[in-house]
């Protein structure tokens, strides 16, 4: 039987590399990922935060962050973000 | 049955978890805190709780609310409660 991975386990390899976060709202995320806890906050480093709005959109460079859990959509491991796709 | 004790090794605490180490490393440091609203606040980190409630020092002893960048409030120390809370970004290096 092939082994499964569980989900937290594939964002747990992908500590160190870099993740697209898209939240629950117009809003999505790219930076290296340092680390998450059990409620997937998230720690990220070298972020970029893209902001749909009206006029397009904004996008904001950040360092070290962390991004609370609880608005968090879907995660896409090694993914440069909207702008490579 | 085993009853030899364990190594030391594995008696030390596991590190907490990267939002904890986070949130004690940015403390009296500068920050931007982000709200779900959109809202953004500047300020010192000052005491982190337990569900990201965190008291916001001052940046010269005022926390500085941005809508949409444009500065709309200035407070003394203020208090932010963690549900709102969209980010927290460190404005100095950690």
């Amino acid at each position: 039987m092939a082994s499964q991975i569980l989900p937290l386990e594939l964002i747990d390899r992908c500590i160190g590399s870099k993740i697209w976060v898209i939240m629950k709202s117009e809003r999505e995320f790219t930076g290296t990922l340092l680390g998450f806890d059990d409620y997937v906050n998230i720690v990220l480093e070298d972020v970029i935060e893209y902001e749909a709005t009206a006029q397009g959109v904004k996008k904001t460079k950040l360092a070290q962050t962390l991004l609370n859990g609880s608005n968090i959509a879907m995660l896409i491991p090694g993914s440069e973000g909207p702008d490579a796709s | 049955m085993d009853d030899s004790p364990r190594p030391p090794s594995d008696q030390s605490p596991p590190p907490p978890p990267p939002p904890a180490q986070f949130l004690k490393g940015i403390v009296g440091k500068r920050v931007i805190v982000r709200l779900t609203s959109g809202v953004d606040y500047r300020g010192s980190a000052c005491v982190l709780g337990v569900f990201w409630m965190m008291l916001i020092d001052a940046w010269y002893r005022s926390t500085i609310e941005h809508v949409n960048g444009i500065v709309t409030n200035r407070y003394g120390d203020a208090f932010i409660r963690g549900n709102n809370v969209l980010y927290i970004s460190a404005a100095e290096p950690m």
